[in-house]
């Protein structure tokens, strides 16, 4: 109900909206939307209310809900459905629940909050309310399977773009797909896919950005960054999912359409980890290289100190402490 | 039915990889592909038995014919006990890797394994995770029966085909 009443005020675009109209759109009674409006007060809307004419809205928290995204996206199929929590345990659970429930391609989980975020290998992250972008991305891809692992790549992109679009602030892609600035994590994406033999049933990007924290527990302070922390002042994260979602839409066609070469363009143009001596850890011990590109798989390739290259397909990165300091 | 890209994408695949023997049934199709080093394996071993079928006699030549024949009618049970073995482990069904990628028992380190030899599966029973490029594959078993053998390590490299699982229908 909120939602409609939220929609209509969206439709009017600034214009006043008639308690009267409103009641006859909605079938309940006047003191029903002033019950609703009141809410929607508490949540940081502002109403200019005048007798006689009704209500107009006047301004909207950066709160991303349904509405709130829906209006000017400029998507077609990201987003088209979009299921937002003030608070969830994490939005990826969430995600396979409405994948298996038959969501179509597309849909959109975003929460304000997530108590039990996850990241690489079940590891906690901090995604505390109001601060980030906590949101997963359900996609129905018609591809071989093999090819799957290059979406997290191309997730990278989208994100990395959408951040330098909307904030001007250089983040860059560590392999595969972190985003830092400066060497500090801003945000992190983890997918994950159901399959069977011979088709994708589904496959999920989850996406966890720093956005308006301000300072972080003391154990993730060297690690983590926000924009916010970046920009110096509040990031507004509703204009900054929209061009996640734009963007991701437009790389997905880019890569049906023409494969994996101009993603891969994209991608070397915005990384940090190529040129650059990286230490592996794997779960068996770690190496140490110089990281001299991707290949047409996005897999990285390490040359080792004895010359032999090796195929990198998972592993936690970091660069390597130069001998000379 | 597969299609023409589809095939010539498997083939590649196998060509490139380390599998000798990969087997397909999709829709009523069924697509069998044998590297020519995979029958020479094979020929390799039966020498390999005959020759512990000779050696047993060549020892005790010197003993009474009894005892020899006895232990000719001995002797080739190896063989057999083998032939029945290497059918058995055929007759059992192979969770394959779908991609390239790190092999996971577990869903997070010092968690329980997704399931161990003993174990009971049935078809949406998920069985281990394949990773690359931070892209997780939980993989469903399709098949229903018991886990016989785990014939990788945890963290370890496998490749697209690769047998994970045995397991007894």
């Amino acid at each position: 109900m909120k939602e409609k009443i939220l929609q209509i005020f969206k439709d009017a675009n600034g214009d006043f909206v008639s308690g009267e109209s409103l009641s006859k759109a909605l079938n309940c009674s006047r003191t029903a939307i002033w019950k609703h409006i009141e809410e929607l007060r508490e949540e940081g809307y502002t109403f200019e209310a005048v007798r006689r004419s009704g209500y107009r809205l006047i301004s909207s928290p950066d709160i991303p809900s349904q509405v709130e995204v829906q209006t000017g996206l400029q998507a077609k199929e990201l987003g088209r459905e979009i299921h937002y929590f003030g608070a969830i345990d994490s939005t990826q659970h969430k995600a396979h629940e409405l994948a298996k429930g038959g969501a179509p391609h597309g849909t959109v989980i975003i929460a304000d909050q997530q108590a039990g975020g996850k990241g690489r290998m079940g590891r906690p992250w901090h995604s505390p309310a109001g601060t980030g972008i906590w949101m997963s991305i359900l996609l129905r891809p018609e591809l071989p399977l093999y090819r799957c692992p290059q979406l997290t790549l191309l997730a990278a992109v989208a994100v990395v773009q959408a951040i330098r679009e909307t904030t001007g602030v250089r983040a860059e892609i560590k392999w595969p797909n972190d985003i830092l600035v400066e060497q500090k994590k801003l945000c992190g994406i983890l997918t994950e896919l159901n399959a069977e033999t011979d088709q994708i049933n589904y496959l999920i990007i989850g996406i966890g950005m720093n956005v308006n924290t301000e300072d972080f527990p003391s154990e993730l302070r060297d690690i983590a960054t926000s924009l916010r922390i970046q920009v110096g002042t509040p990031v507004k994260r509703i204009p900054l999912i929209q061009r996640i979602l734009e963007n991701l839409e437009k790389l997905y066609k880019l890569y049906i359409e023409y494969g994996f070469s101009p993603i891969k363009s994209l991608w070397e143009a915005h990384a940090n980890t190529i040129g650059k001596r990286v230490v592996l850890r794997q779960l068996h011990g770690s190496l140490e290289g110089l990281a001299i590109g991707i290949n047409e798989e996005g897999t990285l390739l390490v040359r080792k100190d004895n010359g032999e290259i090796e195929k990198v397909y998972s592993a936690d990165i970091e660069n390597a402490s130069s001998p000379s300091t | 039915m597969l299609k023409i890209h589809e095939l010539r994408e498997i083939i590649r695949l196998i060509d490139q990889s380390s599998i000798q023997e990969f087997e397909l049934e999709n829709e009523g199709s069924k697509v069998t592909i044998r590297k020519p080093g995979h029958s020479t394996v094979q020929v390799v071993e039966q020498p390999a038995s005959v020759q512990v079928v000779q050696t047993a006699p060549a020892a005790p030549i010197t003993e009474q014919p009894v005892v020899q024949e006895k232990k000719e009618e001995v002797a080739p049970q190896p063989v057999v006990t083998a032939q029945v073995q290497a059918q058995e482990e055929e007759q059992l069904h192979k969770i394959v890797s779908p991609m390239v990628g790190t092999f996971y028992s577990k869903p997070e380190p010092g968690a329980p394994t997704y399931v161990q030899p003993g174990d009971k599966i049935n078809a949406n029973t998920i069985v281990c995770i394949v990773e690359a490029m931070k892209l997780f594959n939980e993989i469903e078993a399709e098949v229903s029966g018991e886990i016989v053998k785990v014939l990788v390590q945890d963290g370890q490299l496998v490749e697209y085909g690769q047998p994970l699982f045995l397991v007894k229908p």
